[in-house]
Order: C-alpha cells, then sequence, then structure tokens
C-alpha cells in the first residue's frame, strides 16, 4: 500500500538519499549535543547531533550552527529528520529555544503526514530533546533550575506497557497529554504504542487505562456507538436536499427504496432469473436476499450487491449500503 | 462385554499420541516455562510450539491470537464478560436460545446486573431467521456470541455469512463463537473462512485432547479485557501458569484432528447416517432433531415419543453403551433440554430424546450393536407408557393432551 506523501516529503526525501548539497545527512564529530531515539528494533531509529557556537560566559546563550541525522526508516522518518534540521538551523536557536521545535511543526513543514506515520515526526523530537539533555549535561547547565523537564529517565523507571516497541507507562502517559491523543488507534499512530501484537491494548494497566486515566470522565471519547454513525453519516454538498425540500421520513425512505428495487432493480435481476428481496432497513443500510441466478455463489453475490447499491445511491440517497444478508 | 462409547459430544477419551506427547512434561521438562534457565526454556519452546501448531490448524500466521484457558467455559466467560467490560458505553448483548449454559447463563447474568440480551430463537430445524437476526443488531449492542455448532443437536450455524453481517453492519460490534463441537470436526480456516469473528472458545477434550484445557481466540486488537488477572502469562491477557503438558496435548490433538477430517466427513458420517436411518426405520413415532439443517457429521438426536430418556439410557448402559439424552431426570436440573424445546420439539418428545455422537474411534460393530438393541429398548418402556396403546401399538389417541404439561 503506498502512502500518501506530499510533494515536500518526497522531494527531502529524494535529496537526502542523492546527497544533494544542503541536506543534513550526517553525524556531527564532537558534537555538542547527541540524541537518539527508536532502536532498529521498532523499525525505526534517529541519531541526531548538533554543534553550538559557545557563548564565552553563558552556556545558555549558546546558538546552534549546525544539526545532522543519520535516520534508519522510512520515507517520512528521512523527510522528518531533514524538517527538523532545517527548522533548527533555520531559527538560529540556543538548545533551549530548539525545544519549542515540536512534532506538529515538523508535520506543518512537510506540508502534513498520512496518519499512520506521525510516529516519524514525533520520533525527530524525541531525539531532539535527548541531544539537548545531552548538551546540558556537557555544558553543566542545570534544566531543572530553569524549570525544564526533559523525562530524561522516564524510560529507565516506567513499567513496560508496549513490549514490542518498548515504551514505558510515564512516557505514554506524557505523550497522551501532550498531543492530545483520546483512542487507541490515535496512540499508535502516534507513538507506535500497541501497534504490532495488540496484546497491550485491554489488559489491565493497558493503553485503555491509560487513556480512561489521562483523560478521567470529562474528556473521554471513547467509541461512540458507530450503528447511527455508519448508517447516517453527514450528508455531503452533493447529497444536500435542494433548498427548502423537506427530510423524508423512514416511511417514505422505505417505499422510495421499494420502489427503485421495483422499477430498476428487479427487471435486471429477473432477465437473468434471479431476484431480491429486502429483509430489513436500518437507517441507510439495506439487507437483502438475493434469490435465483447464483444462489451460493459469494463472488457473484458479490457483484449484484454492489450493481444494487450503485443504483439505490443513485435514485435514493447516496448514503444507502447494501448488506447481503 | 467391552464398552460402545457414543457420547463424545460430552467428552472423548484421550488419543494414545496426545498422551504420549504429553508424558515428558510431567517429569523431564516440567519447568516453568517462564524460568530463565537453559532447561525451562526448552519447556517454554514446546509451549510456543504448541501455540504455533494451535494457530496453525485455523490458518493463522500470528500465534499470538491465541490463548490458552483451562476450559471452553472459561473461554466463554472471558469472552462475554471480558468484551463487555472493555466496552462499557454499549448496553446490548445478541444471542441465540440455543446456547450452552456457559454463554446462555453468562448472558443472563449481565441481564440481572442491567444489560439488555436478546435471544434468538431457531425454527423447527434448528435454524436461525435471518430476518430475526439483523433486526436485533441496533447501535447499542456491544457483542453477538452465536454458537458454531449445536451440542445436542449438532445443528451448524452459518457463522461466516452471521459474522460478517455484522461487521458489514457496524465494525465495532465484537463477533465471538462458541466452536467447542465443531473444532476438530469440522476445518475451520479462521483468516479464510472466518475473517470477521473476533473471538472463537473451544475445550481441547471434545477432540480426543485431556479435560482441562481450553483456548480462546483473541483475535489482534480485539477489545476484550482479561477475566483472570494477576499474571504476566499470555501477555498478561490471561494469568496462571501454563499447564504445559495439557497444551502440548491439546496441540497434538489439533494435528490429528486435522488428518482426520475426510474420516469424520466420510466414514464417520455413513456411521451416523447409517444409525439413523435404520432407528428410523425400525422404531415407530421417532423423529430426528435437527434433521433438516446442516448438522455436524458426528451428531444424532433422536427423540422417542412417549417414552422417557433415562428409561433409555439405563437399558443402553446394561448393553455398554454410552449415550445421552435432553431428559430431565438426566439433566441434574430436572430441567428438560431447553435446546429442544427452543426447536419446538413436543414435550414428549423432548423427553424422550436421546443423543449418540461418535468419534473416529467408533466402528460399524457399534452401529449393528445399537441397532440390533435400541428398538426393543424402546418397546418395552412403550409397554409401561400410560400414553401408548398396548393393543394397537400405537399412541393412544388422547395421548398428547394427556401429556401438556399444565
Amino acid at each position: 500500500m503506498a502512502w500518501e506523501y506530499s510533494e515536500k516529503t518526497k522531494q527531502l526525501f529524494m535529496d537526502a538519499v542523492h546527497g544533494k548539497p544542503g541536506t543534513h545527512l550526517g553525524e556531527i564529530e564532537n558534537p555538542d549535543g547527541f540524541g537518539e531515539h527508536g532502536s532498529l528494533a521498532c523499525g525505526d531509529a534517529i541519531r541526531f547531533t548538533f554543534q553550538v557556537q559557545r557563548h564565552p560566559t553563558d552556556p545558555t546563550q549558546d546558538v546552534i550552527t549546525a544539526a545532522r541525522y543519520l535516520t534508519f526508516g522510512c520515507t517520512s522518518a528521512i523527510a522528518a529528520s531533514e524538517a527538523l534540521c532545517t527548522l533548527i538551523e533555520r531559527g538560529r536557536f540556543t538548545p533551549i529555544q530548539a525545544l519549542r521545535v515540536q512534532n506538529k511543526d515538523i508535520v506543518t513543514f512537510l506540508g502534513g503526514l498520512p496518519e499512520q506515520k506521525i510516529h516519524c515526526s514525533v520520533m525527530g523530537a524525541e531525539a531532539l530533546e535527548a541531544a539537548v539533555f545531552n548538551w546540558a549535561q556537557r555544558r553543566g547547565v542545570d534544566l531543572d533550575k530553569l524549570g525544564i523537564d526533559l523525562h530524561a529517565d522516564e524510560k529507565a523507571e516506567g513499567r513496560i506497557v508496549c513490549k514490542c516497541f518498548s515504551l514505558s507507562e510515564p512516557y505514554i502517559r506524557r505523550k497522551i497529554k501532550e498531543l492530545n491523543l483520546r483512542t487507541i488507534p490515535e496512540i499508535t499512530n502516534a507513538i507506535k504504542a500497541g501497534g504490532a501484537c495488540m496484546a497491550c491494548h485491554h489488559v489491565p494497566g493497558g493503553l485503555q487505562d491509560l487513556l480512561d486515566e489521562v483523560w478521567k470522565d470529562g474528556g473521554q471519547q471513547r467509541q461512540l456507538p458507530i450503528l447511527t454513525q455508519v448508517a447516517l453519516p453527514p450528508r455531503t454538498a452533493a447529497s444536500e436536499p435542494p433548498q427548502g425540500e423537506p427530510a423524508l421520513s423512514p416511511y417514505q425512505f422505505a417505499k422510495k427504496l421499494e420502489k427503485a428495487i421495483d422499477e430498476q432493480v428487479r427487471p435486471m435481476l429477473r432477465a437473468d432469473g434471479g431476484d431480491v428481496e429486502i429483509v430489513d432497513i436500518k437507517d441507510c443500510l439495506v439487507y437483502c436476499r438475493l434469490a435465483g441466478a447464483c444462489q451460493g455463489c459469494h463472488n457473484a453475490n458479490q457483484t449484484l450487491k454492489l450493481m444494487i447499491e450503485r443504483v439505490l445511491k443513485e435514485t435514493v440517497d447516496e448514503r444507502v449500503r447494501v448488506i447481503e444478508v | 462385554m467391552s464398552l460402545i462409547y457414543l457420547d463424545n459430544n460430552a467428552t472423548t477419551q484421550v488419543a494414545p499420541e496426545v498422551f504420549q506427547a504429553m508424558v515428558p512434561f510431567f517429569h523431564e521438562d516440567y519447568f516453568n516455562p517462564s524460568s530463565m534457565y537453559e532447561p525451562a526454556r526448552r519447556t517454554a519452546g514446546a509451549l510456543a510450539e504448541a501455540r504455533r501448531q494451535a494457530a496453525a490448524h485455523f490458518g493463522l500466521a500470528d500465534a499470538k491470537q491465541i490463548l490458552f484457558t483451562s476450559c471452553a467455559s472459561e473461554s466463554n466467560n472471558m469472552a462475554i464478560l471480558g468484551t463487555a467490560k472493555a466496552n462499557p458505553h454499549r448496553r446490548h448483548i445478541v444471542t441465540t436460545a440455543v446456547e450452552h449454559p456457559a454463554v446462555l447463563e453468562v448472558c443472563k447474568d449481565l441481564q440481572r446486573s442491567g444489560y439488555r440480551v436478546t435471544f434468538l430463537g431457531v425454527d423447527r430445524h434448528g435454524n436461525l431467521d435471518l430476518g430475526e437476526f439483523v433486526r436485533a443488531l441496533d447501535a447499542d449492542t456491544l457483542l453477538v456470541t452465536i454458537m458454531h455448532a449445536n451440542n445436542e443437536t449438532g445443528v451448524i450455524f452459518p457463522i461466516p455469512q452471521l459474522s460478517r453481517i455484522v461487521k458489514e453492519t457496524d465494525p465495532a460490534i465484537i463477533f465471538h463463537t462458541d466452536a467447542t463441537q465443531s473444532v476438530g470436526k469440522v476445518p475451520i480456516d479462521l483468516e479464510r473462512e472466518y475473517p470477521h469473528v473476533d473471538l472463537l472458545s473451544f475445550s481441547g477434550h471434545k477432540l480426543h485432547a485431556p479435560k482441562g484445557v481450553g483456548v480462546l481466540y483473541l483475535k489482534r486488537g480485539a477489545a476484550c479485557r482479561p477475566l483472570l488477572i494477576g499474571g504476566h502469562q499470555e501477555e498478561g491477557r490471561r494469568a496462571g501458569t501454563e499447564n504445559v503438558p495439557y497444551i502440548v496435548g491439546l496441540a497434538k490433538a489439533l494435528e490429528l484432528s486435522q488428518a482426520a477430517f475426510e474420516d469424520e466427513q466420510t466414514r464417520v458420517r455413513r456411521l451416523r447416517d447409517r444409525l439413523e436411518r435404520e432407528l428410523q426405520a425400525r422404531i415407530p413415532n421417532v423423529q430426528v432433531n435437527g434433521q433438516g439443517a446442516p448438522r455436524l457429521p458426528n451428531t444424532l438426536n433422536i427423540s422417542c415419543h412417549y417414552v422417557e430418556g433415562e428409561g433409555m439410557l439405563y437399558q443402553l448402559s446394561d448393553f455398554g453403551i454410552c449415550a445421552s439424552s435432553g431428559s430431565a431426570c438426566t439433566s441434574g436440573s430436572l430441567e428438560p433440554s431447553h435446546v429442544l424445546r427452543a426447536l419446538g420439539v413436543p414435550f414428549t418428545a423432548v423427553h424422550g430424546s436421546i443423543r449418540f455422537s461418535f468419534s473416529r474411534y467408533n466402528t460399524d460393530a457399534d452401529v449393528d450393536r445399537v441397532i440390533e438393541v435400541f428398538p426393543q429398548i424402546v418397546a418395552n418402556l412403550r409397554r409401561l407408557s400410560p400414553y401408548w396403546d398396548q393393543e394397537k401399538d400405537c399412541p393412544r389417541p388422547d395421548a398428547d393432551a394427556l401429556i401438556q404439561p399444565s
């Protein structure tokens, strides 16, 4: 399956792999800041290094002059690493200012990322944090005193929740808050947790429990009943009834549906010795039993189903979905 | 007198190969698979291999989806209670009236704590009404739990179709099937044929593994919380030190059943069909329950009107023949079979029902013996029955009226 990358993402990736001048591939020797995130086992990893112009008296006034990365990972991981380095060099930030570069900035710079690839931008931001922490140690800067918490201890101390990607409870908890993650798929997209064996989703102390604890009752956005959502998705502009025309009642909807089936679907099926029976209608879900022609042949029925669905979408409501019973 | 065992839907004998496979794990490789030393790593390896074998039986590449439990009842309890717990915003469950008590009673217990439960009925053949099934699904439905094959009648429900309808209606509804009676008797390729099933339960002892081991198939990511907690085993989804010898035995039994599918579909089916045909020909006033529906190849449930099941079992037992009955007197609860009642089997015929269930260890000689003795057993009881006209050797004209429960 091809990911839908933005032109910017593809361009940055191609530039990097071809070593075009101005790209940031590489590792700075004797760097002032060194940070890593991810691991080979997790499928992607970044090593991020930067160099500063040292301030003669106040290390907090150091300015980052160069940033480089070595990244093992997919197209978007490499593009995100490029984006990170570009953003940091361009800003002429102090390391502490550089912390303001967050995963959303990387996503914006890239012109968006597919949902499943958001974690690539998070990885860059994490490597940056680790490098700043490293710089602070080298330069004797007490980040705590400055009120900056880089959570360097959470990995070492926390209980591992996602074993596949080795992600700890404090880390996942923090990311849920920082990135405003509300569902398990959102967590997986952002930080990969729960994306492989999925065993940690619903165990005690697992991802759902962390979500429930972080958001308590108020902010909770659990899965809502989907039947109504699926059956009655919001109308698109195309299906909007003309101004002033009232919506169909369920009775009228069913009648219109039957009429379409009688007049447009049945004649076609009967020509081939087949027929269709409406078993039930729930909102926009139309349950049909196909008879005659190809009984028992699931593939043929699949074709018929799609044909019926197309007719009903065109003549009754574009939200109609046909389910074969 | 040699034993003729025709109660394989109740339990089965452990296959000799299964027993042999288990033995080393009692005395040589008895280690806890969670321990670190080398011998324990071997035990852990055997456990992993058993899990892989069990997964392969169902066409699954990812073996982590197989959870080992203590029995099918545990698997069913976890499937239902765990799903309810993981989806607290929904409060409706759909099941059928003919489930095993390990599903039925768990659903009724949830009903007591405020859940809505729809118990779908069946027609006189044992089939579900698909229209009724569709109507039962609503926006509050969290779980559909429907058995694959019925333990009493052997009737098979169309699980691939039912689960597909559920998921096309709403992918958030969890679909569970209790496949205790079908696993090992019919092939089940979960990835290809049953892609919409989230949870599937069964036990080992119905397919020539020992009692005390079961499986819950838990599809990756299915929202179901554990029942037993307090251990890291099974990735935290089922605590408790793994029952390694039994798990190894279960894996072996699955492998053997795979090789025996053809025998089950041909020779075993012929045994059952011959018994069915002959009993219907030789005994008046009988009906075969579930005859008009797709059925397991090994199960025959036959009702002899105007006689009582326990009396038949008792006499059969005198001949060394083991079977079972849906009669109240044999159930322990003094309630006649809820399954046969759901099929609309008349009261008298429920009490006079008898189930013969075969395995690959049965032979033509077993069938011959039952055909030889069973008609007389029924005749003996009818001679005592107040509903039977002794002179004309047929039911009394008022029999059905006399029998109606008040």
